[in-house]
């Protein structure tokens, strides 16, 4: 078992008065991949969004137990999200490239960090992109605007815009909820090989793919975690007969 | 279809026509009146003309209105100068930071700054602005500054609320996008949402300057109106007059040529405030074109 890079800890979350996530425990093991299932409205992207603070967006939120990464709480007074954020990247449910270049949409990361080495940066870009399986498609056109791209390549351009900060874990809210079956599976791939680098978390509707990709697998039902366990178990042996009938397509 | 629905139809029709008839017929109107001096003393010489002395006691009148085709140009330019940076500063609060009080109590304040009839607008400027600027900054006081200070106050609400609505109207997920990459807010102001919403900020700008230059009693009461090019140029504690208060200020007293010469001012504004519209109205568009 490999240590543990992110646990929350009796996690509650309040969007106004209306409770979106119940007492969520759970740990995720470092360079795993962990995916986090369940009906639409069940808190798992808002789970998600807690990891890299994403909620502090959303007025109204109140968040209380801990969210450890690393062994120290995210939402402690001496965190500071947007330190946080270079560390937990996120890809999101709907490719969302900035309008510029193929080249600006990688860089901006680092330029945000400071970088302003042309070289440097030109060889983060390549990295990425290779890392990102789209540099075959995309390294002889970096001035092509990103919106340009297919809808499969604009995501893995988002991955590579989030590998580029050099990130220690990747969230994945959904990334192939708006690609056709290719581009899922190599989005599918790219994790797979993501994983010896880094730790990831990855929210699905799919159960398939979530059964595919990941190493653990967090079964939620309206706010509440219902089960966690390795994927074959959940899969094969869930303890849980709320998650068997999901599992199973009885309800979903 | 039904008679009834063919009449609705009908005076529908009409109505739209109306605007169409009436814009068509000022410009017919405008040019009957002013094509006369138009064609005696020649386009060029009359746009490009510095002597502006159309009741000459002795030998021929002369009717330039070059210092004022100027002069337009410099209290808008003015105008904006001030008025962009404070809009833009005050759309990119209201859109990204101000809390949702805040932002109804500025909507609200800005509001009211629309309702304000000009004409009062101008009386401020004369009984504050324009010996305040006698008092510190030297000169007469009605002045190019002074003009140009009330007509910011006269654009601010424009650009603010275009701006803003450009600001809005970002795709959230670039937003996300840019804070998930550990952007600051600020950054991703200026780096993604500022870009992204440049035309309709563009169009803002456009569309103020074209009002700014129609704008006529509020600058009209503290610009001076002397029809010279300001001495030196860059001084703009000088006064000057433009276009919109020629035309106010002899409109009373003008004929025959005198009159004509009015009107043709008025043609040479309406073709610069068009053309503004035309560009702003083409950046609106081509922001429309990116946002898919």
């Amino acid at each position: 078992m490999s240590e543990i890079e992110i646990e929350s800890r009796n996690l509650d979350l309040w969007y106004g008065s209306a409770q979106a996530l119940k007492n969520i425990t759970m740990a995720m093991p470092e360079k795993k991949v962990t995916a986090i299932i369940g009906p639409s409205g069940c808190g798992k992207s808002t789970f998600l969004r807690c990891i890299n603070r994403m909620n502090d967006l959303v007025k109204d939120c109140r968040i209380t137990g801990e969210l450890l990464f690393e062994g120290t709480d995210v939402y402690g007074n001496s965190v500071d999200a947007v330190e946080l954020r270079k560390k937990i990247g996120m890809v999101f449910q709907k490719p969302n490239p900035f309008p510029m270049s193929i080249y600006d949409n990688v860089a901006y990361g680092p330029r945000v960090h400071g970088l302003r080495n042309r070289e440097e940066l030109d060889r983060i870009v390549e990295e990425s992109l290779k890392a990102s399986a789209l540099w075959n498609e995309v390294g002889d056109i970096p001035d092509r605007s990103a919106i340009d791209l297919s809808g499969g390549q604009q995501q893995r351009l988002c991955i590579a815009r989030t590998l580029a900060v050099k990130p220690k874990v990747i969230l994945f809210d959904e990334p192939c909820s708006a690609l056709d079956p290719i581009s899922t599976a190599k989005i599918e791939d790219l994790i797979n090989t993501l994983k010896h680098d880094y730790t990831i978390v990855i929210v699905t509707h799919n159960m398939q793919q979530a059964a595919r990709v990941s190493d653990h697998t967090a079964f939620f039902l309206l706010g509440e975690l219902i089960e966690f366990g390795k994927t074959k178990q959940i899969f094969e042996l869930p303890e849980k007969k709320s998650t068997e009938d999901y599992i199973t397509g009885r309800f979903g | 279809m039904k008679t009834s629905e063919r009449i609705i139809e009908i005076l529908l029709f009409l109505s739209a026509a109306t605007a169409v008839m009436i814009v068509a017929l000022i410009i017919i109107f405008l040019v009957k009146e002013g094509l006369s001096v138009l064609v005696k003393v020649g386009i060029i010489d009359f746009c490009l003309g510095m002597k502006w002395n159309p009741i000459a006691i002795a030998g021929e009148p002369s009717y330039g209105i070059f210092p004022m085709i100027v002069a337009s140009f410099y209290v808008a330019i003015g105008s904006l100068i001030i008025a962009v940076p404070l809009g833009l500063a005050c759309a990119v609060f209201l859109a990204e930071i101000a809390p949702s009080w805040a932002r109804s109590i500025l909507k609200h304040a800005i509001e009211l700054l629309v309702g304000i009839p000009s004409v009062i607008l101008g009386f401020v400027g004369l009984v504050l602005l324009v010996p305040f600027i006698r008092d510190h900054l030297g000169g007469w006081g009605f002045s190019i500054l002074a003009g140009s200070i009330i007509l910011a106050i006269m654009a601010l609400p424009r650009i603010i609320s275009i701006s803003d609505d450009a600001i809005r109207s970002v795709p959230r997920e670039y937003k996300e996008a840019s804070l998930a990459l550990g952007a600051t807010h600020w950054h991703t102001i200026r780096k993604v949402i500022l870009p992204s919403a440049r035309s309709g900020i563009v169009a803002a700008v456009i569309l103020a300057m074209a009002t700014s230059i129609g704008e006529t009693m509020a600058v009209l009461m503290v610009v001076g109106n002397t029809p010279l090019l300001p001495a030196p140029i860059y001084d703009i504690l000088d006064p000057v007059r433009p276009m919109t208060s020629n035309i106010v200020l002899e409109m009373s007293y003008a004929t025959g040529d005198h009159a004509s010469a009015l009107f043709a001012t008025g043609i040479v504004l309406f073709v610069v405030v068009a053309l503004l519209n035309v560009i702003s109205h083409k950046a609106l568009k081509s922001r429309m074109g990116t946002r898919r």
